[in-house]
């Protein structure tokens, strides 16, 4: 950190107190990536925040435009890199609203399954870092001891730790072996809830990590509304609004859960939400392995999905199919749409412009950190430096997305 | 409209909104069309802040959620204004679109959504769309002096300006881009659909049909050359060479080894050389 | 270490400390004279690699595996290799991440600042050569163009273990080429 000050007293003795302005970042460990905050301060009081973003850009969605359907998912992926399953559901559910194939019910519920999963990794990772940059150290490293089970899961199912592109327009790349399931079964009844139990119960009634949270940053409703607020911090401003619920999509609509909403509007209430949401996740994963069928994990229009494998080594349309879909890909049909779901972080939404070629013509991304960071000023004005911290925390930002 | 097969987000379906939408805008409302059972309108650049406010205050669309820009350069107004409007009471989401060229502004929306800021700041940092009124219309996304508007369709994907630390100046400098590989871009389209591109030998098929069937009538005519005319102006030819085939293989090539299972090993020439074959006592085991 | 005698594998269950002998030997010598005669070169290349104090340069994607990596499955401070925030305690820079032309100048102040001998390790295919993101307008085609790179980690991103290889082959690198001058 480095800060100039702005001005100086003219003579000596005077008794005139400047504001001076600080730079957080853009290299800085709380900043939770590359976030350059232009603060003016008022002694330790929070004046004015000038938030700086872009120093991820990379061009994402101009890099879209030149890459096949097929091709660009991966750059979902990559954007939000906490939670990237539930980037790629936007974007295949945008792609298949275009297209509108079918998706087979294995498939949708593998989807609701393992972005279930993704939320609660994701939620982790911030519920972690978060209260790292408030004092607590200990937590951190039992929450990332699950994550490193959810990676592991990913892993066996896709093959890649992180980075899986294993959701595909029309259902999911490959089946999951039967032991899989299984194991994610037993995790969620024995591992998960006592490691995160064991976590929580050091945060939660932490006088030292209420002390820093409680009363930090309140948002009214009327505020989260006009700020384009989603996620957990509009449920965390008392809002029950969530898109699996009220615009439900692949399976959630057989799902039974419950949306925890906050009373305060706090950074600990929008904590709070997030560790209710954990135990949620965990439930509709639970009625996923129960209720989840056999059959096929990818539609069988040949002209959006692969064969298998086996078929195109008997079937010469099969091999066709094959070369068609990976070199040329699919033509979607011209038109748009906007589709949008609750990713982790929020409303993560994709809207897409198709020309009728097989290269989207514009593909743009509605990050969810956007409008939550815009707000940083509203929010931590008249706040003390070191809440900036916390209430950055509590906002869950990734700018891997948030710069895309 | 087709059935709905595909699993994306379900709300209020936009039939049950629309009219109530387009008797209220009234004359500003230029297009409203139902694409992928969602609501689309085209309304007039100058009163997009009365159409929003409008939406806002009297059908219950509280959230702005997200403003995108669209570049179609054919069109005489090239650039597309994107609002995602979304109603949290009545569950439904809604697109309002507008279009401007480079020059003209489009009146801003922060008034009303205090989020619109930064969103108009990124349709500008990207598209180069003014919005009028916007107090704060800075760049966003793009590098500290940027120049141009990527993502605009005749900005070129690599840009034009690269970095590199200059040992020389001891800073980073910004250079002209040189790319090692051009980026590969295939179209994909067969000759069959209309493809641009010419491939040798394509020429002929548009070459002009001329009336003089072309005929070749001294051998000088053919083109080959001196050596092929001098060949040519020869009266009589020469017979086809003689055919050496007798109908069974030429001598000296040994049997092929399957065929000749009691043979004894071969004798003569060949000899084992003692390196290649004996094992040798000193090294091995080392 | 000439002769090369036959090493007994460890029995599935049996803990084996590696190299008990030498240590054995060391210790009897600490013991019985109570100090240690080695060159000062081969001390300053033992400190360098027993703590290799990382400065956290977190850019995107990668920066989820460099925080699992020094979390408690794979727990890199093992090697020595604790995170810093501040460039002037560290020894070696993670690069984890697409660079962007706009973090460019960020990134090389951060390397200035850091205190000789450093080193910088280059972790993911965005770092190493602009990767996914390598025909895009606003990315620097490797992170070499801006700072000098000792170690280069394959991947996309590179996994935990592979960023723990990659530190320990930087450890070799030093013991191999390390002089007091770096």
């Amino acid at each position: 950190m480095s800060f100039t000050v702005e001005e100086s007293p003219t003579t000596v003795g005077d008794e005139a107190i400047t504001n001076y302005t600080i730079n957080f970042g853009p290299q800085h460990p709380a900043a939770h990536g590359v976030l350059r905050l232009v603060m003016e301060l008022d002694g330790e009081i929070i004046e004015r925040i000038d938030p700086h973003v872009g120093l991820l850009h990379r061009g994402t969605e101009k890099l879209i435009e030149y890459k096949t359907y097929l091709q660009a998912l991966p750059y979902f992926d990559r954007l939000d890199y906490c939670s990237p399953l539930c980037m790629e559901h936007s974007y295949v559910l945008a792609v298949e609203k275009m297209l509108n194939v079918e998706v087979p019910l294995r498939a949708q519920y593998l989807r609701v399954l393992f972005a279930e999963l993704t939320r609660i990794s994701n939620h982790m990772l911030n519920i972690g870092s978060h209260v790292m940059d408030v004092g607590a150290m200990t937590p951190n490293l039992w929450l990332f001891e699950i994550r490193e089970d959810c990676l592991n899961f990913f892993e066996r199912a896709s093959g890649a730790r992180m980075h899986s592109a294993w959701f595909r327009p029309g259902g999911v790349h490959q089946d999951v072996p039967l032991k899989l399931l299984t194991d994610i079964g037993d995790w969620l009844d024995t591992r998960l809830p006592e490691l995160f139990n064991d976590a929580m119960s050091l945060v939660v009634d932490n006088r030292i990590f209420k002390q820093r949270n409680v009363d930090i940053a309140i948002v009214s409703k009327e505020d989260a509304l006009a700020w384009g607020f989603s996620g957990p911090m509009i449920r965390g401003a008392g809002i029950p609004w969530d898109i699996r619920k009220s615009q439900p999509y692949d399976v959630y609509d057989r799902m039974d859960f419950e949306i925890p909403v906050g009373t305060n509007g706090d950074c600990y209430d929008r904590m709070m939400v997030r560790v209710e949401e954990v135990r949620q996740s965990a439930k509709i994963m639970k009625q996923c392995l129960a209720e989840m069928p056999e059959g096929p994990v990818h539609t069988s229009d040949r002209k959006v999905s692969p064969p298998l494998r086996g078929e195109m080594k008997q079937s010469m349309e099969a091999l066709i199919h094959h070369f068609k879909l990976y070199t040329e890909g699919f033509h979607v049909p011209a038109g748009e749409t906007y589709v949008a779901t609750e990713s982790p972080k929020g409303e993560f939404g994709v809207y897409l412009v198709s020309d009728g070629s097989n290269k989207p013509y514009r593909c743009k991304i509605r990050p969810t950190a956007f409008s939550h960071l815009q707000a940083m000023e509203f929010m931590s004005k008249g706040h003390m430096l070191p809440d900036a911290t916390a209430i950055l925390g509590a906002m869950d930002i990734v700018f891997g997305e948030c710069d895309r | 409209m087709a059935t709905v097969l595909h699993s994306a987000p379900k709300f209020t379906p936009a039939e049950d909104v629309k009219d109530a939408i387009v008797a209220s805008l009234g004359a500003v409302l230029l297009e409203a069309k139902i694409v992928h059972e969602e609501l689309v309108l085209t309304v007039k650049r100058e009163s997009i802040e009365d159409v929003i406010r409008t939406l806002r205050d009297e059908h219950e669309y509280q959230q702005l959620m997200e403003m995108a820009g669209v570049d179609y350069p054919q069109r005489l107004e090239r650039f597309e204004v994107v609002y995602m409007l979304l109603s949290v009471t009545k569950n439904h989401r809604l697109l309002v679109k507008v279009s401007t060229d480079e020059n003209t502004p489009v009146p801003t929306v922060t008034n009303l959504f205090p989020c619109a800021g930064w969103l108009e700041r990124e349709v500008f940092d990207m598209y180069g769309v003014l919005f009028q009124g916007n107090t704060d219309l800075r760049r966003i996304l793009t590098d500290y002096g940027f120049e141009g508007h990527p993502f605009r369709k005749d900005f070129p994907l690599s840009g034009y300006q690269e970095v590199r630390y200059s040992e020389e100046e001891k800073r980073v400098v910004y250079e002209p881009v040189t790319l090692a590989q051009d980026f590969r871009s295939f179209d994909f389209m067969s000759p069959w659909e209309g493809a641009e591109y010419v491939l040798p030998g394509d020429e002929k098929a548009d070459a002009p049909k001329s009336d003089a069937p072309k005929t070749t009538e001294k051998p000088s005519d053919t083109g080959a050359g001196k050596a092929t005319d001098a060949k040519a102006a020869e009266k009589k030819s020469h017979a086809a060479p003689a055919q050496t085939d007798k109908g069974k293989d030429a001598s000296g090539a040994p049997d092929a080894t399957e065929d000749r299972p009691g043979k004894a090993p071969r004798e003569g020439d060949t000899t084992d050389t003692k390196s290649a074959t004996e094992v040798d006592k000193d090294k091995s085991g080392s | 270490m000439g002769m090369s005698e036959t090493v007994p594998a460890a029995r599935p269950g049996e803990i084996r400390q590696p190299d008990q002998d030498y240590f054995q030997a060391l210790s009897t010598e600490v013991n019985d004279k109570g100090f240690l005669v080695t060159s000062t070169e081969e001390l300053f290349q033992w400190a360098r690699t027993g703590s290799l104090w990382w400065m956290t340069f977190g850019l995107a994607c990668c920066a989820v595996e460099m925080i699992h990596v020094n979390m408690p499955r794979y727990d890199m401070e093992r090697f020595g290799a604790a995170p810093r925030a501040s460039p002037r305690q560290s020894d070696v820079m993670i690069v984890a991440g697409t660079l962007c032309n706009k973090m460019a100048p960020a990134l090389r102040k951060v390397y200035d600042q850091m205190s000789s001998p450093k080193y910088v390790i280059s972790m993911g295919s965005c770092a190493n050569g602009g990767g996914y993101y390598h025909y895009s307008y606003s990315v620097v085609r490797g992170c070499d163009r801006v700072v000098p790179v000792d170690i280069y980690i394959p991947g996309c991103p590179p996994t935990a273990e592979a960023l723990l290889y990659g530190v320990m082959q930087l450890q070799r690198k030093i013991r191999r080429s390390g002089t007091i001058e770096r």
